[in-house]
Protein backbone atom coordinates (compact mmCIF):
# COMPACT_ATOMS: atom_id res chain seq x y z
CA UNK A 1 0.00 0.00 0.00
CA UNK A 2 1.36 3.70 -1.18
CA UNK A 3 1.51 6.15 1.21
CA UNK A 4 0.00 9.46 0.05
CA UNK A 5 3.34 10.91 0.17
CA UNK A 6 4.81 8.23 -1.85
CA UNK A 7 2.09 8.78 -4.53
CA UNK A 8 3.13 12.70 -4.83
CA UNK A 9 6.78 11.12 -5.66
CA UNK A 10 8.26 11.41 -9.60
CA UNK A 11 8.49 8.10 -11.48
CA UNK A 12 12.04 7.82 -10.52
CA UNK A 13 11.65 8.81 -7.23
CA UNK A 14 9.09 6.28 -6.74
CA UNK A 15 10.70 3.46 -8.09
CA UNK A 16 13.72 4.20 -6.34
CA UNK A 17 12.36 3.97 -2.80
CA UNK A 18 10.56 0.58 -4.36
CA UNK A 19 13.71 -0.48 -4.95
CA UNK A 20 14.93 0.35 -1.41
CA UNK A 21 12.20 -1.26 0.10
CA UNK A 22 12.71 -4.54 -1.68
CA UNK A 23 16.44 -4.28 -0.36
CA UNK A 24 15.42 -3.24 3.53
CA UNK A 25 12.65 -6.27 3.18
CA UNK A 26 15.82 -8.25 2.27
CA UNK A 27 18.62 -7.62 4.33
CA UNK A 28 15.15 -7.74 7.02
CA UNK A 29 15.06 -11.54 6.19
CA UNK A 30 18.87 -12.38 6.65
CA UNK A 31 19.09 -13.02 3.12
CA UNK A 32 22.98 -13.67 3.06
CA UNK A 33 25.00 -11.30 1.08
CA UNK A 34 22.92 -8.67 1.18
CA UNK A 35 23.57 -6.60 4.56
CA UNK A 36 25.70 -3.52 4.85
CA UNK A 37 29.19 -4.87 4.86
CA UNK A 38 31.44 -4.09 7.65
CA UNK A 39 34.38 -1.11 6.07
CA UNK A 40 36.71 0.32 8.74
CA UNK A 41 39.11 -1.64 11.19
CA UNK A 42 36.68 -1.03 14.18
CA UNK A 43 33.69 -2.65 12.05
CA UNK A 44 36.25 -5.33 11.15
CA UNK A 45 37.77 -5.72 14.50
CA UNK A 46 41.11 -6.27 13.32
CA UNK A 47 43.58 -5.48 16.02
CA UNK A 48 41.88 -7.74 18.81
CA UNK A 49 44.63 -9.06 21.14
CA UNK A 50 45.36 -6.59 23.85
CA UNK A 51 48.75 -4.25 23.85
CA UNK A 52 50.12 -0.96 25.37
CA UNK A 53 52.07 1.81 23.93
CA UNK A 54 55.40 1.13 24.94
CA UNK A 55 57.30 3.76 23.49
CA UNK A 56 57.08 6.33 20.40
CA UNK A 57 59.45 8.26 18.43
CA UNK A 58 59.04 9.92 14.92
CA UNK A 59 57.25 7.37 13.35
CA UNK A 60 57.98 4.30 15.24
CA UNK A 61 55.41 2.78 17.69
CA UNK A 62 56.44 0.13 19.66
CA UNK A 63 53.83 -1.83 21.64
CA UNK A 64 53.86 -4.90 23.63
CA UNK A 65 51.57 -7.48 23.82
CA UNK A 66 49.68 -8.54 26.83
CA UNK A 67 50.99 -11.91 27.72
CA UNK A 68 48.93 -15.26 28.40
CA UNK A 69 50.62 -17.34 29.99
CA UNK A 70 52.08 -17.37 33.64
CA UNK A 71 55.84 -18.68 32.11
CA UNK A 72 57.14 -17.13 28.99
CA UNK A 73 60.59 -17.44 27.42
CA UNK A 74 63.23 -15.22 28.21
CA UNK A 75 64.21 -13.27 25.41
CA UNK A 76 61.40 -11.24 24.27
CA UNK A 77 60.65 -11.03 20.40
CA UNK A 78 60.30 -8.20 18.07
CA UNK A 79 58.31 -7.73 15.79
CA UNK A 80 58.88 -4.86 12.86
CA UNK A 81 56.52 -4.06 10.40
CA UNK A 82 56.98 -2.53 6.72
CA UNK A 83 57.25 1.01 6.98
CA UNK A 84 54.69 0.79 4.26
CA UNK A 85 51.90 -1.30 5.49
CA UNK A 86 49.84 -1.32 9.24
CA UNK A 87 50.94 -3.91 11.81
CA UNK A 88 47.27 -5.44 12.13
CA UNK A 89 47.82 -7.93 9.32
CA UNK A 90 50.04 -9.88 11.85
CA UNK A 91 47.17 -9.27 14.38
CA UNK A 92 44.28 -9.92 11.65
CA UNK A 93 41.61 -11.70 14.05
CA UNK A 94 40.78 -14.03 16.86
CA UNK A 95 42.50 -17.66 15.09
CA UNK A 96 44.08 -15.60 12.34
CA UNK A 97 46.53 -13.83 14.28
CA UNK A 98 50.50 -14.61 14.20
CA UNK A 99 50.40 -12.40 17.49
CA UNK A 100 47.93 -14.06 19.42
CA UNK A 101 49.79 -17.61 18.10
CA UNK A 102 52.87 -16.81 19.64
CA UNK A 103 51.36 -15.45 22.97
CA UNK A 104 49.69 -18.75 23.29
CA UNK A 105 53.22 -20.67 23.09
CA UNK A 106 54.59 -18.37 25.64
CA UNK A 107 56.51 -15.53 23.73
CA UNK A 108 56.85 -12.01 25.30
CA UNK A 109 55.87 -10.57 22.02
CA UNK A 110 56.13 -6.35 20.96
CA UNK A 111 55.17 -4.73 17.58
CA UNK A 112 57.10 -2.34 15.94
CA UNK A 113 54.17 -0.38 14.11
CA UNK A 114 54.95 2.43 11.93
CA UNK A 115 52.58 5.65 11.97
CA UNK A 116 52.08 7.83 9.01
CA UNK A 117 55.02 10.50 8.57
CA UNK A 118 53.84 14.11 8.69
CA UNK A 119 55.28 16.72 6.54
CA UNK A 120 58.01 17.33 8.41
CA UNK A 121 59.02 14.13 9.01
CA UNK A 122 59.95 13.83 5.06
CA UNK A 123 63.43 14.11 6.11
CA UNK A 124 63.80 10.39 7.61
CA UNK A 125 65.85 8.15 5.69
CA UNK A 126 67.13 4.84 5.70
CA UNK A 127 69.83 5.68 8.03
CA UNK A 128 67.09 7.10 10.72
CA UNK A 129 64.81 4.15 10.26
CA UNK A 130 67.82 1.49 11.08
CA UNK A 131 69.81 3.43 13.33
CA UNK A 132 67.61 5.50 15.42
CA UNK A 133 64.23 4.14 15.42
CA UNK A 134 64.94 0.49 14.87
CA UNK A 135 67.41 1.05 17.71
CA UNK A 136 65.49 3.08 20.09
CA UNK A 137 62.97 0.62 20.09
CA UNK A 138 65.07 -2.54 20.65
CA UNK A 139 66.58 -0.20 23.51
CA UNK A 140 63.24 0.91 24.79
CA UNK A 141 62.44 -3.40 24.82
CA UNK A 142 65.00 -4.29 26.83
CA UNK A 143 64.46 -1.22 29.38
CA UNK A 144 61.13 -2.64 29.29
CA UNK A 145 61.62 -6.09 29.99
CA UNK A 146 64.96 -5.95 31.40
CA UNK A 147 66.23 -8.89 29.28
CA UNK A 148 69.37 -7.38 26.84
CA UNK A 149 69.02 -9.95 24.57
CA UNK A 150 66.10 -9.86 21.63
CA UNK A 151 64.73 -11.74 18.68
CA UNK A 152 64.01 -9.74 15.63
CA UNK A 153 61.41 -10.63 13.06
CA UNK A 154 60.79 -8.05 10.06
CA UNK A 155 58.42 -8.47 7.72
CA UNK A 156 59.26 -7.88 4.30
CA UNK A 157 60.83 -4.36 4.26
CA UNK A 158 60.52 -4.74 8.11
CA UNK A 159 63.06 -7.71 7.81
CA UNK A 160 65.45 -5.08 5.32
CA UNK A 161 65.57 -2.97 8.15
CA UNK A 162 66.26 -5.31 10.99
CA UNK A 163 68.99 -7.11 9.15
CA UNK A 164 70.56 -3.63 8.56
CA UNK A 165 70.55 -2.99 12.24
CA UNK A 166 72.25 -6.38 13.43
CA UNK A 167 75.07 -5.90 10.89
CA UNK A 168 75.59 -2.83 12.10
CA UNK A 169 75.45 -4.02 15.94
CA UNK A 170 76.85 -7.02 15.44
CA UNK A 171 77.48 -7.57 18.57
CA UNK A 172 74.66 -5.56 20.18
CA UNK A 173 71.43 -6.96 21.77
CA UNK A 174 69.69 -9.08 18.96
CA UNK A 175 70.28 -12.95 19.50
CA UNK A 176 68.31 -14.21 16.59
CA UNK A 177 67.11 -12.79 13.74
CA UNK A 178 64.01 -14.26 11.33
CA UNK A 179 63.24 -12.44 8.04
CA UNK A 180 60.00 -13.19 6.49
CA UNK A 181 59.75 -12.30 2.71
CA UNK A 182 62.61 -9.38 2.60
CA UNK A 183 64.27 -7.98 -0.53
CA UNK A 184 67.64 -7.49 -0.63
CA UNK A 185 68.59 -7.72 -3.98
CA UNK A 186 67.20 -4.83 -6.00
CA UNK A 187 67.86 -6.46 -9.92
CA UNK A 188 65.30 -9.16 -8.65
CA UNK A 189 62.26 -6.35 -8.61
CA UNK A 190 62.23 -6.29 -12.13
CA UNK A 191 59.83 -4.00 -13.16
CA UNK A 192 60.46 -1.17 -10.56
CA UNK A 193 63.94 -1.46 -11.32
CA UNK A 194 62.78 -1.13 -15.50
CA UNK A 195 60.81 1.76 -14.37
CA UNK A 196 63.07 3.58 -11.76
CA UNK A 197 66.32 3.37 -13.88
CA UNK A 198 64.09 5.34 -16.86
CA UNK A 199 65.81 8.53 -17.87
CA UNK A 200 62.00 9.80 -17.79
CA UNK A 201 61.63 8.92 -14.04
CA UNK A 202 62.85 11.49 -11.42
CA UNK A 203 62.78 10.54 -7.70
CA UNK A 204 63.94 13.89 -6.97
CA UNK A 205 61.46 15.56 -8.58
CA UNK A 206 58.49 13.33 -7.31
CA UNK A 207 60.04 13.97 -3.82
CA UNK A 208 60.75 17.23 -3.69
CA UNK A 209 56.55 18.08 -5.40
CA UNK A 210 55.40 15.64 -3.23
CA UNK A 211 56.90 15.69 0.43
CA UNK A 212 56.23 12.68 1.10
CA UNK A 213 54.88 9.52 -1.26
CA UNK A 214 51.66 8.56 -0.23
CA UNK A 215 49.99 5.40 0.27
CA UNK A 216 47.77 5.51 -2.83
CA UNK A 217 51.06 5.95 -4.63
CA UNK A 218 52.27 2.97 -3.16
CA UNK A 219 49.17 1.16 -3.58
CA UNK A 220 49.19 1.63 -7.35
CA UNK A 221 52.88 0.88 -7.64
CA UNK A 222 52.55 -2.61 -5.56
CA UNK A 223 49.20 -3.31 -7.59
CA UNK A 224 50.69 -3.38 -11.06
CA UNK A 225 52.86 -6.11 -10.18
CA UNK A 226 49.92 -8.37 -10.66
CA UNK A 227 47.24 -5.55 -12.03
CA UNK A 228 44.66 -8.07 -12.26
CA UNK A 229 44.04 -9.51 -8.75
CA UNK A 230 42.01 -7.37 -7.00
CA UNK A 231 39.63 -7.25 -9.47
CA UNK A 232 39.90 -11.43 -9.33
CA UNK A 233 39.41 -11.00 -5.55
CA UNK A 234 36.09 -9.53 -5.59
CA UNK A 235 34.76 -12.22 -7.97
CA UNK A 236 35.92 -14.69 -5.05
CA UNK A 237 33.92 -12.56 -3.25
CA UNK A 238 30.69 -12.51 -5.60
CA UNK A 239 31.02 -16.48 -5.79
CA UNK A 240 31.28 -16.96 -2.07
CA UNK A 241 29.15 -14.05 -0.38
CA UNK A 242 26.80 -16.16 1.23
CA UNK A 243 29.45 -17.31 3.57
CA UNK A 244 29.74 -14.85 6.06
CA UNK A 245 33.15 -15.79 7.29
CA UNK A 246 34.59 -15.74 4.48
CA UNK A 247 32.87 -12.21 3.54
CA UNK A 248 34.58 -11.10 6.58
CA UNK A 249 38.39 -12.59 6.15
CA UNK A 250 38.29 -11.10 3.05
CA UNK A 251 37.09 -7.29 3.20
CA UNK A 252 40.14 -7.80 6.22
CA UNK A 253 42.40 -8.81 3.88
CA UNK A 254 41.42 -6.41 1.36
CA UNK A 255 41.03 -3.54 3.65
CA UNK A 256 44.85 -3.78 4.47
CA UNK A 257 45.99 -4.52 1.63
CA UNK A 258 44.74 -1.32 0.25
CA UNK A 259 45.50 0.66 3.68
CA UNK A 260 49.11 1.29 2.54
CA UNK A 261 51.46 4.24 4.84
CA UNK A 262 52.75 7.05 3.09
CA UNK A 263 56.56 6.45 2.63
CA UNK A 264 59.01 9.58 4.22
CA UNK A 265 60.43 10.94 0.85
CA UNK A 266 63.73 11.05 2.40
CA UNK A 267 63.05 7.06 2.78
CA UNK A 268 62.09 7.06 -0.73
CA UNK A 269 64.96 8.63 -2.18
CA UNK A 270 67.01 5.97 -0.28
CA UNK A 271 65.04 2.93 -1.33
CA UNK A 272 65.18 4.29 -4.66
CA UNK A 273 69.14 4.80 -5.33
CA UNK A 274 70.57 2.75 -3.00
CA UNK A 275 68.32 -0.18 -2.81
CA UNK A 276 66.69 -0.35 -6.29
CA UNK A 277 69.18 1.24 -8.43
CA UNK A 278 72.55 1.27 -6.81
CA UNK A 279 71.62 -2.41 -5.62
CA UNK A 280 73.97 -1.43 -3.04
CA UNK A 281 72.89 -4.38 -0.40
CA UNK A 282 74.22 -7.11 -2.91
CA UNK A 283 77.17 -5.31 -3.67
CA UNK A 284 78.14 -4.89 -0.26
CA UNK A 285 78.99 -1.10 -0.59
CA UNK A 286 75.54 0.44 1.46
CA UNK A 287 76.56 2.99 3.96
CA UNK A 288 74.91 4.27 7.02
CA UNK A 289 76.27 7.07 8.59
CA UNK A 290 79.54 6.37 7.51
CA UNK A 291 79.24 2.74 8.64
CA UNK A 292 79.16 -0.16 6.00
CA UNK A 293 76.27 -2.34 5.88
CA UNK A 294 78.06 -5.77 5.67
CA UNK A 295 75.72 -8.60 5.77
CA UNK A 296 78.59 -10.79 6.41
CA UNK A 297 78.64 -9.40 9.78
CA UNK A 298 75.92 -10.89 10.65
CA UNK A 299 76.59 -13.63 13.07
CA UNK A 300 73.40 -14.56 14.96
CA UNK A 301 71.21 -17.77 14.34
CA UNK A 302 69.34 -16.27 11.07
CA UNK A 303 65.93 -18.08 9.63
CA UNK A 304 64.76 -16.69 6.39
CA UNK A 305 61.14 -17.41 5.20
CA UNK A 306 60.43 -17.22 1.45
CA UNK A 307 56.53 -17.24 0.16
CA UNK A 308 56.83 -19.73 -3.27
CA UNK A 309 54.20 -17.91 -5.17
CA UNK A 310 55.26 -14.08 -3.91
CA UNK A 311 54.40 -11.57 -6.96
CA UNK A 312 55.78 -8.48 -4.68
CA UNK A 313 59.30 -10.04 -2.88
CA UNK A 314 59.94 -12.92 -6.17
CA UNK A 315 62.42 -15.09 -5.55
CA UNK A 316 64.67 -13.17 -7.35
CA UNK A 317 64.45 -10.47 -5.11
CA UNK A 318 65.00 -12.04 -1.58
CA UNK A 319 67.32 -15.67 -2.41
CA UNK A 320 70.59 -13.49 -2.01
CA UNK A 321 69.96 -12.61 1.40
CA UNK A 322 70.88 -16.11 3.37
CA UNK A 323 74.04 -15.98 1.29
CA UNK A 324 75.12 -13.13 2.22
CA UNK A 325 74.62 -12.95 6.20
CA UNK A 326 77.84 -14.48 7.86
CA UNK A 327 75.59 -16.62 10.72
CA UNK A 328 77.07 -20.35 9.95
CA UNK A 329 73.74 -20.88 11.91
CA UNK A 330 71.24 -20.29 9.33
CA UNK A 331 68.33 -21.91 7.43
CA UNK A 332 66.40 -21.00 4.24
CA UNK A 333 62.20 -22.43 4.51
CA UNK A 334 60.18 -21.52 0.97
CA UNK A 335 56.61 -22.71 1.44
CA UNK A 336 53.93 -22.04 -0.05
CA UNK A 337 51.60 -19.16 -0.19
CA UNK A 338 51.78 -15.38 -1.62
CA UNK A 339 53.51 -12.50 -0.05
CA UNK A 340 50.73 -11.59 2.51
CA UNK A 341 49.37 -15.39 2.91
CA UNK A 342 52.02 -16.71 4.33
CA UNK A 343 51.69 -15.04 7.23
CA UNK A 344 48.01 -13.95 7.62
CA UNK A 345 46.48 -16.77 5.28
CA UNK A 346 44.24 -19.60 6.51
CA UNK A 347 46.95 -22.09 6.21
CA UNK A 348 49.98 -19.78 7.91
CA UNK A 349 48.42 -21.29 10.86
CA UNK A 350 49.37 -24.59 10.03
CA UNK A 351 52.60 -24.34 7.90
CA UNK A 352 54.63 -21.11 9.17
CA UNK A 353 53.09 -20.35 12.38
CA UNK A 354 54.33 -23.70 14.34
CA UNK A 355 58.07 -23.78 12.24
CA UNK A 356 58.06 -20.18 12.80
CA UNK A 357 57.85 -20.94 16.66
CA UNK A 358 59.88 -24.72 17.17
CA UNK A 359 63.08 -22.02 15.72
CA UNK A 360 62.74 -19.84 18.09
CA UNK A 361 61.92 -21.50 21.47
CA UNK A 362 65.03 -23.38 21.25
CA UNK A 363 67.03 -20.07 20.75
CA UNK A 364 64.73 -17.73 23.41
CA UNK A 365 65.60 -19.44 26.94
CA UNK B 1 30.48 -24.49 -5.99
CA UNK B 2 26.75 -25.47 -5.28
CA UNK B 3 24.44 -27.15 -7.68
CA UNK B 4 22.09 -24.35 -8.03
CA UNK B 5 24.80 -22.53 -9.74
CA UNK B 6 26.59 -24.80 -12.06
CA UNK B 7 24.65 -23.45 -14.91
CA UNK B 8 25.12 -19.64 -14.04
CA UNK B 9 27.03 -18.05 -17.04
CA UNK B 10 28.05 -14.88 -14.81
CA UNK B 11 29.51 -17.50 -12.23
CA UNK B 12 30.97 -19.55 -14.95
CA UNK B 13 32.81 -16.56 -16.55
CA UNK B 14 33.69 -14.92 -12.64
CA UNK B 15 35.22 -18.75 -12.43
CA UNK B 16 37.28 -18.70 -15.61
CA UNK B 17 38.35 -14.79 -14.84
CA UNK B 18 39.96 -16.00 -11.22
CA UNK B 19 41.67 -19.15 -12.83
CA UNK B 20 43.02 -16.88 -15.54
CA UNK B 21 44.34 -13.57 -13.45
CA UNK B 22 47.38 -14.98 -13.28
CA UNK B 23 48.36 -15.76 -16.59
CA UNK B 24 46.50 -12.12 -17.96
CA UNK B 25 48.47 -10.13 -14.80
CA UNK B 26 51.58 -11.29 -15.97
CA UNK B 27 51.25 -10.20 -19.43
CA UNK B 28 50.48 -7.20 -18.27
CA UNK B 29 53.19 -6.68 -15.86
CA UNK B 30 56.08 -7.90 -19.18
CA UNK B 31 53.77 -5.03 -21.19
CA UNK B 32 54.62 -2.46 -18.05
CA UNK B 33 58.09 -3.55 -18.44
CA UNK B 34 58.13 -2.40 -21.67
CA UNK B 35 61.11 0.12 -22.35
CA UNK B 36 58.78 2.44 -24.32
CA UNK B 37 56.06 1.94 -21.16
CA UNK B 38 58.42 2.78 -18.64
CA UNK B 39 59.48 6.41 -20.75
CA UNK B 40 56.05 6.89 -21.13
CA UNK B 41 54.98 6.57 -17.81
CA UNK B 42 58.24 9.02 -16.65
CA UNK B 43 56.63 11.50 -18.70
CA UNK B 44 53.03 10.98 -17.53
CA UNK B 45 54.53 11.51 -14.23
CA UNK B 46 56.27 14.87 -14.90
CA UNK B 47 52.72 16.08 -16.39
CA UNK B 48 51.12 15.26 -13.45
CA UNK B 49 53.59 16.50 -10.93
CA UNK B 50 53.17 19.60 -12.87
CA UNK B 51 49.59 19.97 -13.12
CA UNK B 52 49.47 19.33 -9.45
CA UNK B 53 51.84 22.39 -8.88
CA UNK B 54 49.58 24.33 -11.05
CA UNK B 55 46.11 23.09 -9.79
CA UNK B 56 47.72 23.36 -6.09
CA UNK B 57 49.16 26.73 -6.20
CA UNK B 58 45.60 28.44 -8.19
CA UNK B 59 43.25 26.46 -5.91
CA UNK B 60 44.66 28.10 -2.98
CA UNK B 61 44.09 31.08 -4.14
CA UNK B 62 40.41 30.22 -5.31
CA UNK B 63 39.69 28.47 -2.06
CA UNK B 64 41.14 31.29 -0.19
CA UNK B 65 39.10 34.13 -1.89
CA UNK B 66 35.99 32.08 -1.00
CA UNK B 67 37.18 31.85 2.63
CA UNK B 68 36.93 27.63 2.46
CA UNK B 69 39.98 25.35 3.47
CA UNK B 70 42.84 24.21 0.69
CA UNK B 71 44.53 20.80 1.21
CA UNK B 72 47.42 22.67 2.64
CA UNK B 73 44.85 24.12 4.80
CA UNK B 74 43.78 20.35 6.00
CA UNK B 75 47.34 19.08 5.79
CA UNK B 76 48.27 21.91 8.77
CA UNK B 77 45.49 20.70 10.68
CA UNK B 78 46.29 16.88 10.12
CA UNK B 79 50.29 17.96 11.32
CA UNK B 80 48.49 19.62 14.63
CA UNK B 81 46.50 16.29 15.22
CA UNK B 82 49.59 14.61 14.72
CA UNK B 83 51.72 16.36 17.13
CA UNK B 84 48.68 16.36 19.39
CA UNK B 85 48.34 12.26 19.08
CA UNK B 86 52.32 12.45 19.78
CA UNK B 87 52.45 14.16 23.05
CA UNK B 88 49.16 12.03 24.05
CA UNK B 89 51.73 8.86 23.02
CA UNK B 90 54.16 10.45 25.36
CA UNK B 91 52.20 10.90 28.33
CA UNK B 92 50.63 7.16 27.98
CA UNK B 93 54.18 5.84 27.52
CA UNK B 94 54.95 7.61 30.89
CA UNK B 95 52.19 6.78 32.85
CA UNK B 96 53.23 3.12 31.53
CA UNK B 97 56.20 4.00 33.22
CA UNK B 98 55.20 5.23 36.86
CA UNK B 99 52.76 2.38 36.88
CA UNK B 100 55.68 -0.27 36.42
CA UNK B 101 57.83 2.10 38.97
CA UNK B 102 54.82 1.85 41.66
CA UNK B 103 53.97 -2.22 41.19
CA UNK B 104 57.85 -2.74 41.87
CA UNK B 105 57.44 -0.95 44.59
CA UNK B 106 53.87 -2.87 45.89
CA UNK B 107 55.58 -5.81 44.73
CA UNK B 108 55.18 -6.70 48.80
CA UNK B 109 52.10 -5.23 49.07
CA UNK B 110 49.88 -7.85 47.40
CA UNK B 111 46.99 -6.12 48.01
CA UNK B 112 47.62 -2.96 45.86
CA UNK B 113 46.07 -5.32 42.82
CA UNK B 114 48.85 -4.58 40.65
CA UNK B 115 49.35 -6.82 37.98
CA UNK B 116 52.27 -9.46 38.00
CA UNK B 117 54.60 -9.78 35.16
CA UNK B 118 54.66 -13.75 34.27
CA UNK B 119 58.18 -15.14 34.99
CA UNK B 120 60.70 -15.58 32.62
CA UNK B 121 61.44 -19.15 32.96
CA UNK B 122 59.55 -21.31 30.30
CA UNK B 123 61.78 -24.41 28.70
CA UNK B 124 61.79 -25.17 25.42
CA UNK B 125 59.94 -28.35 25.77
CA UNK B 126 58.76 -29.95 22.49
CA UNK B 127 55.76 -28.59 20.72
CA UNK B 128 52.80 -31.10 21.03
CA UNK B 129 51.68 -30.21 18.01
Amino acid sequence: MESPSARNESPTGDVDSRIGRIIDRAIARNIPGLAPLPQTESELDVGPTPKELVYSDETARLYHYEPVLDEIYRVPLLLVMSPVAKGYILDLARGQSLVEYLLLQGHDVYMLDWAAPRREQSRLGLAEYVIDLVGGCIDAVARDCGEDDITLVGYCMGGMLSAMYTALNPAGAVKNLVCFTTPANGDGMELYKKWMTSPAFDIDRLVDELGNIPGDFINQSLQALRPLQRSANQMRLLNNVQDDAFVKAHLRFDRWAVDQLPVPGMLARDLVRDFIIGNKIVDNTLELRGQRVDMARITVPFLHVAAQHDHIVPAAASRDLIGLVGSKEKQEIVMKGGHVSLVAGGNAVFRLWPQLDQWIRVRAT
Amino acid sequence: MSNDDSLDPIRLWREWFVKSEKAWSDALTEMMGDENFSRGMGRYMHEALHTHRMFSESMAQYLANLNIPSRGDILDMSDRLAHIEETLNHIQVELRSQRAQLTKLAAGAPEAGARKRPARTRTAEPNPS
